[in-house]
């Protein structure tokens, strides 16, 4: 159904009407906290298609246009599991709400079914309600209103997104090291690890050998232990989370060092505490030689004023002199 | 070499106090620092938390423990040879650590070896301080002991970049690589003979007439009241603040305030004790009494004004008490005796500190509040400064007895070797 010349709520034809009266106690089954402001009569849905999936949960969104709105308005949503879908846009203008244009988008594919539109007072409400059960159903779903400018809704539909990016994790030739990946308050029904280099994906640890080690103690985390690392284990590793819906993905990046790489460094500070010590050691050495070497030349002297009283002749001071002359008599 | 009559309070004594400093900065900086590799541990080995910090428990004991075997050696052979030895030691149990595949290895090798380095470097060096100086030994040991402060700040950053670009095996080969520099610092520790050195003895004559001093020993008991309490604070005052409602980063910024007036406090309380004349432990009780007194104040404090308030000047008392707390030992033991004194006093303190927070942390778990804990913690406090009343010459107001009880003057005329007598004969 497409847009209505005139906006005075739909005109859909009897028969499903009447179908809908008797589905509705069914389809009120609202888990999302946010019911549309607008009342609306039921929607002309396929009546296998509510019966098939009555079990699932109904979420619903809702999105505020005016015609003022310079940006298009984004909404972000996160979906784990198949649901029933209801979505909503409002739209207020000053102008006539009959010349507006109101048209759903999946992506770029204008959606021809299962939208429902409504006008009360200035506001004009449009609601398009469907099912996601596979990834191809996920994606960004965009309501438009067309007046002299076309104003936008968009709403994006993702799985679950896992951490942020980590940053690179240095372990050492011969060592092991675990890699971790966790999804907030999320449980994909499997994890897969792969490893790259450049652009190509590679499984890893399929199957199990000794090197890797694949185990996760919950169903919202994985572990991949690799072993006995090497220095071609060093790249960028990616784990994907996989959902019902869609996949999720992480990356994690590995440096593989060895051991010379801080011995280096290790070795240069050692040898800088051995410089250190000698100089010490030496500069007191010095010091001590230095003092004793002055005591010694003292002795000397002295040793040799008193070898002179002895050896006639020999004149070094005046009083040794006189004392020379008194006993050598 | 020639006795000498008196301490030379100078001279080569200034770079004894540099490389106190930098022997405190590497002993408790990286014991305190240590905390950054433990989140390091529990990922690699997957163990629970309890259990890795068992390490860094066991490297304090052992140090502890192990500090009556620094100062006898010290004693017997000079603080130069074994303070080097000692921090080869401390450098060798890191090194190892960095090739450990278990926790065990990291148990033994940090802990019992670097713990045993550790051991056989801090003591002997402030023993060595105290005989290098008399009138400005507090404050030689305040500044001295800054060290531990300093370096708390600047290794817990310097730490997490080593891990950074290492990963925890890099990264204690590089501390390792920084302990090394203990064995420098004790190049550093030039030998001194004083007058009173032969009089005294080799170090069991020591040590048995330690255990007979009354006076050391009063001091030594003072000394583990006050070692029991008075860093409660440090270990509790977070858990505390979290109980008052405050948030983790404004809790954990107010401890880095305490620490900052740590070192302010030790050094003008170094200053003063010098400056003020009269026995120095007057000055301890008093900056014992007023950490127990803030501690008692604790639980009644509750507006974010007056904690801040209090933890500046509890970092500042608690750094104070802890220049003069050495000071006292040489007053009353003599400075002859001081590495076995400063050893025994060490050993027996460090049962205070171990049984200190583990005994706060029960009142706590008992009563639901920390007020227990302080108050008992200030009590205790309280309970040391009462004991140090009874030292010797406590209320005596005249000169100051830096001198030991046993000045052999005697010594010197008959000790100094002459060549000249060997020349007369000529």
């Amino acid at each position: 159904m497409r847009s209505l010349p005139s906006l005075r709520g739909p005109r859909p034809p009897p028969l499903p009407l009447l179908l809908l009266c008797l589905l509705a106690p069914v389809r009120r089954s609202s888990e999302d906290g946010r019911t549309p402001a607008a009342p609306f009569t039921s929607l002309p849905v396929r009546e296998e298609m509510m019966a098939k999936y009555s079990n699932l949960s109904l979420k619903s969104h809702n999105i505020s246009l005016t015609e003022h709105s310079n940006m298009p308005v984004e909404k972000n949503i996160t979906l784990e599991r198949p649901s029933n879908i209801e979505l909503t846009c409002q739209f207020t203008t000053s102008g006539d709400l009959n010349s507006v244009n109101v048209t759903w988008r999946k992506g770029d594919e204008l959606l021809e079914n299962n939208y429902l539109i409504n006008a009360t007072g200035s506001i004009l409400y449009t609601q398009y309600m469907f099912t996601i059960v596979n990834s191809e159903q996920m994606g960004s779903y965009s309501c438009f209103f067309e007046e002299k400018k076309e104003q936008r809704g968009t709403f994006n539909f993702k799985v679950p997104e896992l951490h942020e990016k980590k940053k690179p994790l240095i372990t050492y030739v011969g060592d092991s090291v675990v890699l971790m990946c966790k999804c907030q308050g999320c449980f994909p029904l499997n994890w897969t690890w792969y490893s790259s280099n450049g652009s190509v994906q590679v499984p890893v640890g399929v199957p199990m050998n000794n090197k890797y080690v694949i185990n996760g103690k919950n169903a919202n985390e994985t572990r991949l232990k690799i072993m006995q690392l090497s220095e071609e284990d060093q790249g960028s590793y990616w784990c994907h989370a996989i959902f019902q819906l869609g996949e999720s993905e992480e990356h994690i990046e590995i440096v593989v060092l060895s051991y010379w790489v801080p011995l280096k460094a290790f070795l240069a500070i050692a040898a800088e505490v051995v410089l250190l010590v000698a100089i010490i050691l030496l500069c007191e050495m010095y010091t001590q030689k230095k003092k004793k070497h002055s005591d010694d030349g003292k002795e000397f002297e002295q040793i040799e004023q008193l070898k002179s009283d002895d050896s006639n002749g020999i004149e070094n001071n005046a009083p040794r002199h006189r004392k020379n002359e008194s006993v050598g008599q | 070499m020639a006795l000498r009559a008196e301490p030379p309070d100078g001279g080569w004594g200034w770079m004894v106090v540099l490389s106190a400093f930098f022997q405190s900065a590497l002993v408790f900086g990286v014991l305190r620092s240590f905390g950054v590799f433990f989140v390091e541990f529990v990922a690699a080995f997957e163990e629970p938390a309890a259990r890795v910090s068992w390490i860094a428990s066991i490297g304090i004991a052992v140090q502890q423990f192990g500090s009556p075997v620094g100062s006898a050696l010290s004693t017997k052979f000079g603080p130069r040879p074994v303070v080097m030895a000692g921090g080869i030691l401390a450098a060798l149990g890191m090194l190892l650590a960095a090739f450990a595949t278990s926790l065990t290895h990291l148990y033994l090798s940090i802990g019992l070896l670097s713990g045993s380095g550790w051991a056989l470097t801090f003591t002997p060096t402030l023993a060595c301080l105290s005989r290098y100086f008399s009138r400005r030994r507090s404050l030689a040991t305040g500044l001295a002991l800054t060290g531990v402060g300093l370096s708390s700040f600047a290794f817990a950053p310097l730490f997490q970049w080593l891990l950074s670009q290492y990963a925890w095996r890099g990264a204690l080969l590089l501390v390792s690589a920084l302990s090394l520099h203990l064995v420098a610092c004790g190049a550093l520790l030039r030998p001194l003979s004083l007058a009173e050195d032969p009089v005294v003895g080799g170090p069991g004559a020591q040590l048995a007439s330690l255990l007979r001093h009354g006076p050391f020993l009063r001091y030594t008991v003072a000394l583990t009241l006050i070692n029991t309490a008075y860093f409660i604070p440090y270990v509790h005052l977070v858990a505390h603040l979290r109980d008052l409602d405050w948030d983790p980063l404004p809790a954990a910024f107010l401890l880095s305030v305490a620490a900052i007036s740590d070192p302010v406090g030790r050094v003008a309380s170094g200053w003063l004790g010098d400056a003020v004349p009269g026995p120095v432990a007057r000055l301890l009780m008093l900056w014992t009494t007023l950490t127990g007194v803030i501690l008692a104040l604790y639980p009644v404090a509750q507006a974010p004004t007056a904690l801040v308030a209090l933890t500046v000047a509890y970092g500042f008392t608690s750094g104070a008490l802890t220049p003069v707390a050495f000071s006292v030992l040489p007053e009353l033991v003599g400075t002859g005796k001081i590495y076995c004194g400063l050893g025994l006093v060490q050993m027996v303190e460090s049962i205070g500190g171990l049984l200190g927070a583990p005994l706060s942390g029960y009142l706590r778990d008992v009563t639901g509040t920390y007020t227990a804990s302080f108050v008992v913690a200030g009590a205790f406090l309280l309970a040391g400064s009462g004991v140090l009343i009874t030292l010797p010459h406590f209320f005596c107001f005249s000169a100051p007895t830096s001198k030991p009880q046993d000045p052999v003057t005697e010594a010197l005329d008959t000790k100094v070797p002459l060549p000249r007598e060997g020349l007369g004969e000529d």
